[in-house]
């Protein structure tokens, strides 16, 4: 027998006390269509964790990425989400006097109820932007068509929502309000919440849908260290009376979805683990009743039963991140699958693409280590217990 | 059915393993009729008679754009309509925000007509509402969670509207789809909020079901060049509507389901190429004794059918019993009114259990069933 002595002085009483990790192999292959069963069930699990935390990790990484940490956003008081927020013109002239402000966009914002491409309708946020708005979001880029043209009924539309909805794709017309709106661009946020947005002239929209006010004002700041006193000089200024936000608190606050999705995996994921868990211990009392005799012989040699417990949890736990490698692998085609969900504070569907990231990955990982030490308990402590006597004189 | 104490022996010859085996699968059968049932509650709103007869008028752009407050007379006198309400969420934050639940302004006379399922719970509490204009109704459940009582008051601050609305609860309704549910008027928060003069639904009663398509061109079509075009939808229409704002429910289900079928394949294949595979030596004797290659093979697939399918019940009735138990209506806030696993989902797990007992076995079990005896024989133990 090959022993992995810990120490040099080779197969000596001091490396009887460890049984060779590839007797664990050795044994798992003598079973491959039970390991692969087992692997494959540990693996199926593990899969549906880490994808259904991709989406949730996808949806938050929406919100956390979309804030720019020179911007601040107002909206009226309590009214938590720009879809919610109509205030006065009049205020953007106050804010924009404000020192340390170096650029405000006023804009409106409208929700669009359209059908998916699968018929289904969604509600869509149509924003009506002015001249700043595109240089104070510098992730977003027009990548295909051109700009709307100001005084017209024309619009730029994120491209997941052109992958996502009806007549949304370039040159297509969709009827917004009473008018019929062209698409001329195609816009790429970079995965942030504009990516689920429309674009297109302030005064058309609020014209269109006769909202002759703001939803929000968006502030550029000219540097880190003013963004703070400007902030308070806004709170504290008694004209406005508007809430004001970072652009990062702002968006962060609607993560309330994401982590719903996120708890939703956890819990699916919990229940299939009991279930896999189950399906481990079947196996590995199997591979135990197996070897009685193996380990009789063993016990008899001088192996402690520690070490069989040991052994015997090695080799589930083997098992199991086995089946974590696999399940990682599988769900590894999630990524960058591209979707949209309900943002339940803005009522308005957010496009988002699935992450696995390697962190998901190693939850997943960690995850199927669980369900082996679990699943591997009482087979390897039944193992442990064997009486050597009894186990030696039984058949098979 | 002679071979029956065979079969049953069968299963018990190694317990540890059946039981193992059978809670494997009902765990995961367990969680396909939870999605099923989920699916279900979000796709089939339950629908009555009177809700056939009801449809929803909302601005044609969104629910976010309102119309106006006079279009409701004009809706009253489309032929074939009965009654019509203001129907106006109000989204205001109790307390906390985390505190959510659905809160509506409507016109209480023709409200409670048209939902005449959701029933105050006595005839003075309804009286008491109708005659004060900053008065409410509180569905039950949502008494129950935050302990109010007849007289008390609460403050809603707004959100989609910048007033906060003190309210007084005059009375409490059950029923229909009423439960988790605060009515107040609707003149309170157009008094509340000047200028307001609009809602962002009508719900609409009509005579009969049959005239309910007619209904809704008529309305659509009185206001098509008006200023404010309007959508109207049956009511089962717009819950689903509403409900399709959570994304792709059913995708996810089904492919989580899907990867759950698989798995219990996975578990009972194995266990079954185990239980085969120790007894070679057995099924010789078996055909030693006379009994055919298809008596033998059918024993086998017996035997995995008995397993899958004590798992398959005991998870989907497990899932009926243990979440009937559940008031989710309140835990939902009343986006779930009922979560009751169906006979047909019970029934669904079990056809699914004998699926995977069928699929999982045949394979091995064909192979042990056309076993040689003298192989067999020797084969033991192996």
């Amino acid at each position: 027998m090959e022993c992995l002595a810990t120490s040099d002085r080779g197969c000596g009483t001091e490396a009887r006390r460890v049984i060779p990790v590839r007797y664990n192999f050795r044994s798992l292959i003598i079973r491959r269509v039970g390991t692969l069963m087992t692997v494959l069930g540990v693996a199926l699990t593990v899969a549906v964790f880490v994808s259904i935390l991709a989406m949730g990790t996808g949806l938050q990484s929406v919100y956390l990425d979309t804030g720019d940490p020179l911007n601040l956003i107002l909206i009226r008081q309590g009214s938590q989400v720009e879809t919610n927020s109509f205030f006065n013109r009049n205020l953007k002239l106050i804010v924009e006097a404000t020192e340390g402000v170096s650029a405000v966009a006023g804009e409106a914002v409208v929700l669009v109820n359209h059908p998916r491409k699968t018929g289904q309708p969604a509600n869509i946020v149509l924003r009506g932007i002015s001249d700043r708005s595109m240089e104070m979001r510098p992730r977003v880029k027009l990548v295909e068509g051109r700009m709307f043209r100001r005084g017209l009924r024309e619009i730029v539309v994120s491209r997941p929502i052109a992958e996502r909805f009806r007549d949304t794709q370039l040159g297509s017309r969709i009827k917004m309000g009473r008018s019929m709106w062209t698409v001329v661009g195609i816009m790429d946020a970079s995965h942030t919440a504009y990516d689920s947005e429309i674009w297109g002239d302030y005064n058309e929209i609020s014209a269109e849908f006769e909202r002759y006010v703001y939803s929000s004002l968006l502030i550029r700041c000219a540097d880190a260290s003013t963004l703070p006193v400007v902030r308070d000089k806004l709170k504290n200024d008694r004209r406005i009376q508007l809430d004001v936000f970072t652009q990062q608190e702002y968006f962060e606050a609607q993560m309330g979805t994401g982590s719903a999705v996120k708890f939703l995996g956890f819990m699916i994921a919990a229940i299939m683990a009991i279930g896999s868990c189950f399906a481990v211990m079947n196996t590995m009392y199997a591979a135990t009743a197996y070897r009685t005799r193996e380990i009789a012989t063993l016990r008899v040699l001088g192996f402690k039963k520690r070490t069989i417990l040991a052994s015997f949890m090695l080799e589930s736990l083997v098992l199991a991140l086995l089946g974590g490698a696999v399940g990682c692998f599988l769900s590894l085609p999630m990524n960058g699958i591209s979707t949209g969900m309900g943002n339940m504070s803005t009522f308005s569907e957010v496009s988002f693409n699935f992450r696995v990231t390697p962190g998901l990955m190693l939850n997943g990982m960690v995850f199927a280590a669980i369900m082996g030490v679990l699943g591997g308990y009482l087979p390897a402590r039944l193992a442990a217990r064997i009486p050597i006597v009894r186990a030696l004189r039984t058949e098979v | 059915m002679k071979f029956l104490p065979l079969i049953l022996r069968n299963t018990f010859r190694n317990r540890r393993r059946t039981i193992l085996t059978v809670l494997s699968i009902s765990v995961s059968l367990f969680l396909v009729s939870t999605l099923r049932t989920l699916l279900d509650a979000l796709e089939r709103p339950p629908m009555t008679p009177e809700s056939a007869m009801r449809v929803l008028v909302r601005h044609q752009t969104s629910l976010a754009n309102l119309i106006p407050i006079a279009y409701k007379d004009r809706i009253r006198h489309v032929a074939g309509v009965e009654e019509v309400s203001t129907y106006q969420w109000f989204g205001g934050v109790y307390k906390d925000p985390a505190n959510f639940f659905a809160q509506f302004a409507v016109d209480p006379l023709p409200f409670f007509k048209i939902y005449s399922d959701i029933r105050p719970l006595a005839p003075e509490q309804f009286e008491a509402f109708v005659k004060e204009r900053p008065a409410a109704l509180a569905g039950v459940n949502l008494a129950k969670l935050y302990g109010w009582h007849i007289g008390d008051r609460i403050t809603l601050q707004g959100t989609i509207f910048p007033r906060n609305l003190e309210l007084t609860i005059r009375g409490f309704v059950s029923g229909g789809a009423g439960d988790s549910v605060l009515f107040f008027h609707y003149d309170y928060l157009n008094e509340v909020m000047p200028n307001l003069n609009g809602a962002s639904s009508f719900v609409v009663k009509a005579r009969s079901a049959d005239e309910i398509p007619e209904v809704m061109d008529a309305i659509d079509g009185t206001f098509t060049n008006s200023t404010a075009p309007t959508k109207t939808e049956t009511e089962k229409a717009f819950v689903l509507g509403f409900m399709a704002m959570w994304g792709n429910v059913r995708t996810l289900v089904v492919s989580i389901s899907t990867v759950l079928i698989f798995t219990i394949v996975l578990v009972a294949a194995n266990t079954m190429a185990m239980s085969i595979r120790e007894r070679t030596g057995e099924i010789a004797i078996l055909k030693t004794l006379g009994f055919t290659s298809r008596d033998v093979l059918g024993v086998l697939i017996a035997e995995s059918a008995l397993i899958a399918l004590a798992g398959g019940l005991l998870g989907s009735l497990g899932a009926r019993y243990l979440l009937g138990a559940v008031d989710f209506q309140t835990y939902t806030a009343g986006f779930i009114q009922a979560f009751d696993v169906k006979w047909e989902t019970v029934m669904l797990a079990a056809l699914i259990s004998l699926a995977v007992a069928f699929g999982s076995t045949f394979v091995p079990a064909w192979n042990a069933s056309r076993l040689q005896i003298a192989d067999a024989v020797r084969r033991r133990g192996e």
